[in-house]
């Protein structure tokens, strides 16, 4: 059974007396660890299908199951609930807390969750060590470079032990070599510790480093191919 | 990690941050000095009610204190009066006989009020022997002296050493007339007693109007006036038969009305300075909050739930009205303190105002009093976590969704 | 020639003579000049109850005309020699006592005078009722006549309302009643025991009531009396007064 399953997924955005269809008839597949980049040009809703997926937002029409359970909730506790139990996330830029350390950014999802602090300093060393961010636990985000802020913001993801990780545009404000050691890095948790990644991407650069490429195209899904992505940089 | 991140997140913009914090620390130390003038003046009211003339509480006849029968009299018995005295929290009692006539010197006649006292007992209850502005507080041997007000003394002519005659219905129905000598002039500020009450030895003015060894009143002086009512209720059963007490609140009913009023003007400033302290407030964290629109979108989308973002809110505004609080109590603690220590003398501006039966002297003062400490630190609270509340509910209502799309 | 005793009440309590005919403000305009120039000495007793003492006092009174009156207490001897000076509209105590004399201020005018149900005011107001009243005959019997006083917006008097009755034969006071601004009836005044004095016949006794409390009474008696003396106003100064 796939870890995430989408049947007929759609969603229409009304936009004044107009309707905007930024997804349709979305069928789709991904297993427990797979490294997945949804592609496609800008407005083609890589961004809608993630909300989706992570709960953030509500589709029309369709389903989504995570683990063969529907996903979300109704009110918007419990969709922040399941988010908070089941999906990590990265954003673009600016996605750390200014007026939090390093790594009380990254604990944050699991003092959320109501985790004694000895093990959240435990597993943010932990998380920090992989990371390649030792000694800048205490390191306000502004005093961390654009490749070490989105780090630590893979590391507040990891931090809980999701099902998933949903990144949309992580890179899109790096330059292409933090760019692709980000991924790579991403990639080489992905191998080693199995997290299951989504990401998306309009970089063929970034693209071509992912295992699965599904393209979308006005909201509908172009292609979908496995690859084998380069290993070497 | 919410109250940390409560208390950094006030810093963000810590200009703002202070400006706010000094505004409310301004108002709330300002409030607690105005409402301690407040209590000052209503004090020193309330003393100048009581110590001027009546005294916390008086026993006399049922209906004496209505209609001044001068038949409603009782015997002067030294033993009640040592007994209510040793009662605990009673400071004095001074027994008293009074008299309506007139009083004439030359040719001038004026209606007076004849109170006849113990010189020394009095000084237990009222405060006459502080208020003279010319000659001495009667000896006890001075049989004939009269301490007589300013302005009964101004219209009579008359200066310490004058003589004055009194004319009075006695209660044997007979002319009692005699001569006084004046003592002293006393000023109250209060115009009712300054231009007609004349106080004269309690044998001289038993003996001018035939009622030996009687008294109209027994005044006491407590030492927690405004528990007043209490101590007359645990005093009863030790009470003769046939005599009451009254208090201070039954003897001035107006007295009481500003007591009663005075709550509401407490709250009334209250609003009005926090009023526009709870604006700013609110100002200020609204513009936080819509500041960290995206920033809230990120923590919502990463668990954190509506309400956890509405407390989040919440305890910065409260962060913000505790430091405030210490400051402005602090502050208004010690301006209170100053201001009771040192006053403030408005003589040279104004002169005494008298109302509802007290007399305003013109001086500002203060008076250190829990409750106005209590009610302006609460009501800081209330205005700051009500002035929270409404970005505090915005923010939680944020789609997490829409708020990551603002940049 | 009016009465004497009409003389005396008239200086203690201001009562306008009866009404003979039609003209009624015209007959105690007559009424009330032909005492100017006419003056007497009375010897009278007032006894006072009250609710909580009784007494009687003997004084010996002189008046001139309606504008002088004295009167000096003889008994009881604790009070001997106290005198009342009434001169126009001002009123002196002396009080021997203390050898002194105390002029009554115009704000004690209301005040009891001599401690009898008969107010300061009384001596000095009520002898202008022809003055500050409008009159009207409200009924007439065999015997007596019942006159309504109202006082005049202007004047400055005490009581809403005055009823006079008098007997018609004799023209004597019968009785006076005395209503307050609200027209409710406060005090009464009753003349009786008619007998001749000083060659005259008057009624030689006088009861002032109030009527809120009933069992107080002043009751003047009127002994001697003697017309038309050789009396000046210098007689009634301060320094009769003073003179024992
Ligand atoms: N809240 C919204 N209301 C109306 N239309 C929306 C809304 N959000 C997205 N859309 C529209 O839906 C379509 C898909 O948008 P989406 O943001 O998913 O695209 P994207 O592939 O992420 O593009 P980009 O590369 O620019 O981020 C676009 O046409 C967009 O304009
Ligand atoms: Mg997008």
């Amino acid at each position: 059974m796939s870890l995430i399953q989408l049947n007929n997924v759609g969603k229409i955005y009304p936009l004044g007396s107009q309707q905007v269809i930024a997804l349709a008839d979305i069928d789709l597949e991904i297993g427990a660890g797979e490294f997945t980049v949804f592609a496609g040009p800008s407005g083609s809703g890589k961004t809608t299908l993630l909300n989706l997926i992570g709960c953030l937002d509500r589709p029309t029409s369709g389903s989504i199951r995570i683990d063969g359970r529907e996903t979300g909730g109704r009110t918007a506790r419990e969709m922040a609930d399941f988010r908070l139990h089941h999906i990590g996330f990265i954003f673009q830029s600016y996605n750390l807390v200014p007026v939090l350390t390093a790594a009380e950014n990254a604990e944050f999802t699991l003092m959320l969750q109501k985790i004694p602090k000895a093990a959240r300093r435990r597993r943010v060393e932990e998380l920090f060590a992989a990371l390649g961010l030792a000694g800048l636990e205490d390191r306000r985000p502004n005093d961390l470079s654009g490749g070490q802020q989105q780090r630590v913001a893979i590391a507040r993801a990891m931090a809980a032990d999701p099902r998933v990780i949903l990144a949309d545009e992580p890179t899109a404000n790096l330059d292409s070599q933090t760019s692709e050691e980000l991924l790579r890095l991403m990639r080489r948790l992905n191998e080693e510790q199995g997290t299951t990644f989504i990401f998306s991407s309009h970089d063929p650069q970034v693209i071509h480093l992912a295992r699965r490429v599904i393209r979308l195209k006005d909201g509908r899904l172009e292609s979908d191919h496995r690859q084998s992505p380069k290993t070497a940089a | 990690m919410l109250p940390r991140l409560a208390f950094r997140n006030l810093w963000r913009n810590s200009r703002r941050t202070l400006l706010t914090l000094s505004a409310m620390v301004a108002s709330s130390a300002l409030l607690i000095l105005a409402l301690g003038v407040f209590s000052g003046m209503f004090a020193d009211m309330l003393a100048s009610a009581t110590e001027q003339y009546h005294g916390h509480l008086v026993l006399s006849r049922p209906g004496y204190q209505d209609d001044r029968d001068m038949f409603a009299h009782f015997a002067d018995d030294p033993d009640l009066a040592d007994q209510l005295r040793r009662r605990p929290g009673v400071r004095g009692a001074s027994p008293r006989l009074r008299a309506f006539g007139l009083v004439a010197h030359g040719n001038t006649t004026r209606p007076a009020e004849l109170l006849g006292i113990d010189p020394e007992r009095e000084s237990q209850v009222t405060s006459f022997s502080r208020q003279l502005i010319a000659g001495h507080y009667p000896q006890k041997s001075e049989a004939d002296a009269a301490l007589i007000g300013a302005g009964l003394a101004k219209r009579l002519g008359v200066r310490p050493g004058d003589e004055l005659v009194f004319l009075t219905q006695a209660a044997d129905g007979s002319l009692g007339n005699d001569l006084l000598t004046v003592s002293g002039i006393f000023e109250t500020g209060a115009g009712n007693r300054d231009n007609a009450l004349v106080l004269v030895q309690l044998s001289w003015l038993q003996r001018l109007t035939v009622l030996p060894g009687k008294i109209h009143e027994l005044a006491l002086t407590i030492d927690e006036p405004m528990a007043a009512a209490e101590l007359a209720a645990s005093l009863k059963p030790v009470l003769p038969d046939g005599l009451a007490l009254r208090t201070w609140g039954q003897l001035l009913p107006e007295m009481q009305e500003v007591i009663a009023s005075y709550d509401v003007s407490r709250l009334i400033l209250v609003t009005i300075l926090y009023a526009a302290t709870g604006l700013g407030i609110l100002n200020t964290i609204f513009m936080s909050v819509l500041e960290r629109t995206r920033e809230f979108g990120i923590l919502m989308a990463l668990g954190m739930k509506p309400g956890e973002v509405r407390s989040l809110v919440l305890l910065e505004t409260l962060v913000l009205a505790v430091i405030s609080l210490i400051l402005g109590v602090a502050a208004g603690i010690a301006m209170t303190l100053y201001m009771q220590r040192v006053g403030f003398d408005l003589s040279p501006y104004l002169s005494a105002v008298t109302y509802a039966g007290g007399t305003l002297p013109p001086r500002l003062t203060a008076v250190l009093d829990g409750q106005n400490l209590l009610v302006p630190a609460a009501a800081l609270l209330l205005v700051a976590l009500a002035a929270g509340y409404f970005p505090a509910r915005r923010a939680a209502r944020l789609k997490p969704v829409e708020a990551l799309r603002e940049d | 020639m009016p009465s004497a005793i009409a003389t005396v009440v008239l200086c203690f309590l201001g009562f306008a003579s009866p009404v003979f005919a039609l003209d009624l403000r015209e007959l105690i305009r007559q009424v009330e000049t032909q005492y100017h120039g006419s003056s007497a000495q009375a010897r009278v007793s007032m006894e006072v109850a009250t609710d909580n003492w009784r007494r009687t006092l003997e004084m010996e009174s002189w008046s001139l005309g309606r504008e002088h009156f004295l009167t000096r207490i003889l008994e009881p001897p604790k009070e001997k020699g106290v005198a009342t000076l009434k001169v126009r509209k001002e009123v002196w105590n002396y009080l021997p006592k203390v050898d002194r004399v105390i002029k009554i201020p115009p704000s004690m005018m209301g005040g009891s005078w001599m401690g009898s149900h008969i107010t300061n005011d009384d001596l000095v107001k009520g002898s202008q009722v022809d003055e500050d009243y409008t009159f009207a005959l409200l009924e007439e019997t065999a015997t007596s006549w019942r006159i309504e006083c109202l006082p005049k917006p202007e004047a400055a008097v005490v009581w809403g309302k005055l009823v006079y009755e008098i007997e018609k034969v004799r023209k004597l006071p019968v009785r006076v009643d005395y209503y307050d601004e609200a027209l409710q009836p406060v005090r009464e005044i009753v003349f009786d025991e008619v007998r001749e004095i000083g060659g005259r016949v008057l009624p030689s006794r006088m009861t002032v009531r109030p009527l809120d409390k009933p069992a107080e009474r002043t009751l003047m008696r009127y002994h001697d009396i003697r017309f038309d003396l050789a009396l000046t106003e210098d007689f009634f100064s301060l320094r009769t007064l003073k003179a024992r």
